[in-house]
């Protein structure tokens, strides 16, 4: 078959990712943000490295030389998420590996619970699902495991949620957000169904969407949608309505960037 | 027992060309695919709204088909396939996918008689063998499911396909967790079951109602890997995972053919090539003309050995240039015939390889399709092509050599990050047993804790 020169590639594509690496590896770039603690490093180093059973032994291991399990959550489980968060936003990790970091948090968080009667705080509430109609649900996942990931209460209604449903969990929970994820040009009009049964209902809480069919102009169509285009954009919003309120004029003007 | 392929339909890679396959298919009215030219494939989707009726939905179709009809007739174009790849609803209630069918395949015949336009209507049954938190391969969704295919293939369908789900659940997983042995076994153990199931109950269908049985694609599992590793700057999977996806997809997708159905495989297949290459089956493929549905890195290269080429899907609507159907068959036409000229004035092979060559380098995908690579993981399948384990297995450990080789040559340029991903999957592969049945039990006890969702009779294990 035919070939090019190896000289003549370039000028025909361009490895825009390959010029722009950064020269630290991931695991020198964790190090780096790593707390010093001699107790609390290894269990989040075990937490960015994805191994379960090596947060536990780390865990039991602070815990017997005198921590509170409680405070390991957000001490050392949460913090040790946030250096693989932080790494995966500066892309220089991937998110298979937040994935399973995120398992081993939630994995260490259950454990901590075990070996405390004390009922740990999290960040806030908040309501996840696939609008009705829609069963492409990989990206909410990735929503669902981020949004833990950043020290969430998730209520994952799943797949494919009437809408009704969607208001039920929102009043049962009170959330501080509800997210809805929607692939397909059919099934995205749910959301203004659910946008109009909460404004009748009196819930005015922060409805952020996303996902491939779903666009900026599209969201701003009904009063309580905030666009994100990426799953991170999610818990981002969410740490935005902790910091500043859930006005959703703010939220938009910080969030819409088309 | 099916029959499964232990050899090559080629005897070499340089053999496989656009618009010709070892065994061409006929269908519809007056359309052989394979046999010497190129066809568009034209793919839509109806607007939103109109699938709030039967009637709406019908009218749509009409529309669309009339449209699209028109168009190819007014620039010349030889011949067209239409592919109507069924919202919920038509696959749901069977008799809503068969009135389609008809109401299509009524307006192509009308064209076909007037023009002598040569031309067949694909119908792509939903995969709705699901409920709301499981899969449920089998058993009454099945039924209606099957039912789908039947009697769109009575009402006008004239080749019958689906792009089938069985393994997505344990995929899903485990792609997000680099988990190597999850992605085999959902793909290339479950998936190749449950298509060995479902092809060989389709195929009886095509044989029955005198249609084409025309072939899979592992859209579920190896695009979801490709849409989930993205652009060159995307950060979600590494590139050279989702290509060893792809590879263990072909020994999937090749489980279509051994239980009879003949091509064209779908649009989307990108493992196409590789399927060709052992099973000579006429192919449809979708690339630079399909950006209107999804953006990948191989726009041109996909081109290289279709039978058919495709948009993938687009959903209709006006245009500045006419509605999206017309403006999207014409591109494809125009493509069709460039391709056919190249068939005619002997520069096939030249142009085929332009066409590689544009996106080869471009990323570890492309590379591992392209057609003289394909073949190889073609080999690697044919070579142990009675254990769909094994064969799945050797196509993954194919497709790291041949990624290595290519970062070795320098032409190939890499990311660290993908080459570490790339050594990964490679370590875990080898890692694995040879023993299928172990393998299985292995991984049937390992998902059961580990996926809720999964329920291991969906493949009668
Ligand atoms: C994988 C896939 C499937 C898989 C889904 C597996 C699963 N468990 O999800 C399967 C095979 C089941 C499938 C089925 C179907 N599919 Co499909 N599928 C896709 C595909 C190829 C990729 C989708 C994907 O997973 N992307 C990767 C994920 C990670 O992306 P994402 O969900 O968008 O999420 C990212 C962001 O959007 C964001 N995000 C997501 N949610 C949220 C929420 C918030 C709050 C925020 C901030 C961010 C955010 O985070 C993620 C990462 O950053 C797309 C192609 C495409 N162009 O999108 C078609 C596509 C979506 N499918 C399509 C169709 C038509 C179907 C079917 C109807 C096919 C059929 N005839 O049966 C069925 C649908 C059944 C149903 N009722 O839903 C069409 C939809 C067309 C339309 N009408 O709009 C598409 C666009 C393909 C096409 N071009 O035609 N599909």
């Amino acid at each position: 078959m035919l070939d090019l020169k190896l000289e003549d590639i370039d000028g025909i594509l361009v490895r825009y990712n390959v010029a722009l690496e950064k020269e630290m590896t991931p695991d020198e770039a964790a190090e780096e943000l790593y707390p010093k603690d001699e107790l609390i490093y290894p269990i989040a180093k075990a937490i960015y490295e994805g191994e379960e059973d090596d947060v536990i032994d780390a865990l039991k291991a602070a815990i017997d030389a005198g921590k509170k399990p409680i405070d390991l959550i957000n001490d050392a489980l949460m913090v040790g998420m946030g250096v693989v968060s932080q790494l995966y936003d500066e892309g220089i990790i991937f998110l298979p590996n937040v994935m399973m970091s995120a398992d081993a948090m939630l994995n260490g968080i259950e454990f901590c619970k075990t070996q405390t009667t004390e009922i740990p705080e999290n960040k806030g509430k908040i309501v996840c699902h696939v609008a009705e109609g829609d069963v492409h649900d990989i990206g909410k996942n990735i929503v669902v495991a981020l949004l833990r990931a950043a020290g969430y209460e998730v209520i994952d209604l799943g797949r494919d949620v009437p809408v009704d449903e969607v208001i039920a969990a929102v009043i049962a929970n009170k959330p501080i957000m509800l997210t809805g994820t929607a692939l397909m040009t059919t099934t995205m009009y749910a959301f203004k169904e659910v946008n109009d049964k909460l404004l009748e209902k009196g819930m005015k809480i922060p409805f952020a969407c996303g996902g491939g069919a779903v666009n900026q102009d599209f969201v701003s169509q009904y009063d309580l949608g905030v666009y994100g285009e990426e799953a991170s954009d999610a818990a981002k919003i969410a740490d935005a309505i902790i910091a500043s309120g859930d006005d959703i004029e703010k939220l938009r003007e910080e969030f819409h960037k088309h | 027992m099916v029959k499964k392929y232990t050899s090559m339909a080629y005897a070499n890679a340089d053999d496989m060309l656009f618009g010709n396959s070892k065994f061409p298919v006929k269908a519809g009215l007056g359309l052989e695919i394979g046999a010497g030219y190129t066809t568009p494939e034209l793919n839509y989707a109806p607007r939103p709204q109109a699938g709030k009726s039967k009637d709406k939905l019908i009218k749509e179709y009409e529309r669309i088909t009339t449209d699209a009809m028109s168009r190819m007739v007014q620039i010349g174009s030889p011949s067209i396939v239409l592919e109507t790849e069924h919202v919920e609803q038509m696959s749901n209630n069977p008799s809503w996918g068969a009135e389609v069918a008809h109401a299509q395949k009524t307006i192509m015949e009308e064209y076909h008689d007037e023009y002598g336009i040569k031309c067949a209507l694909r119908h792509t049954i939903g995969d709705i063998r699901e409920d709301r938190d499981f899969l449920q391969l089998r058993g009454d969704k099945y039924s209606v499911f099957l039912e789908a295919f039947e009697e769109c293939a009575k009402a006008g369908a004239d080749m019958l396909s689906v792009e089938s789900m069985g393994g997505k659940e344990i995929f899903d997983y485990s792609i997000l967790r680099n988990d190597t042995a999850g992605i085999l076994f959902g793909i290339g153990v479950l998936g190749s079951m449950d298509m060995e199931m479902i092809w060989k109950d389709i195929t009886a269908i095509a044989k029955k109602t005198g249609t084409v049985s025309a072939g899979d694609t592992d859209c579920a599992q190896a695009n979801t890997a490709m849409f989930i590793a993205g652009g060159l700057l995307d950060k979600n999977l590494a590139h050279t995972t989702a290509i060893v996806a792809r590879a263990i997809s072909a020994a999937r997708s090749l489980c279509a053919y051994e239980a009879g159905a003949i091509g064209p495989g779908k649009d989307c297949g990108y493992e196409n090539t590789i399927v060709k290459a052992i099973a000579g089956v006429p192919i449809s493929q979708e690339g630079k003309t399909s950006t209107c549905a999804h953006s990948d890195l191989m726009g041109n290269l996909v081109m290289q050995c279709c039978d058919l080429w495709s948009n993938e899907s687009v959903e209709y609507h006006g245009e500045f240039g006419g509605t999206t159907v017309q403006c999207w068959s014409e591109t494809l036409a125009y493509d069709c015939s460039m391709m056919n000229v190249a068939l005619k004035i002997g520069k096939a092979k030249d142009l085929r390889d332009i066409l590689v060559l544009s996106d080869k380098y471009r990323d570890p995908q492309g590379y591992v399709l392209a057609y003289d690579n394909a073949y190889k993981v073609g080999e690697a399948i044919a070579k142990d092509g009675n254990n769909n384990y094994l064969r799945a297995k050797n196509a993954a450990i194919e497709c790291c050599n041949i990624v290595e080789e290519g970062i070795n040559s320098g032409k190939l340029r890499l990311t660290r990050f993908e080459i570490t991903a790339l050594a990964k999957v490679k370590a875990d592969l080898e890692a694995l047993t040879d023993d299928a049945d172990k393998f299985t039990s292995d991984n049937l006890t390992k998902f059961k804790q580990e996926v809720a969702v999964f329920r291991p009779e969906n493949y009668g294990l």
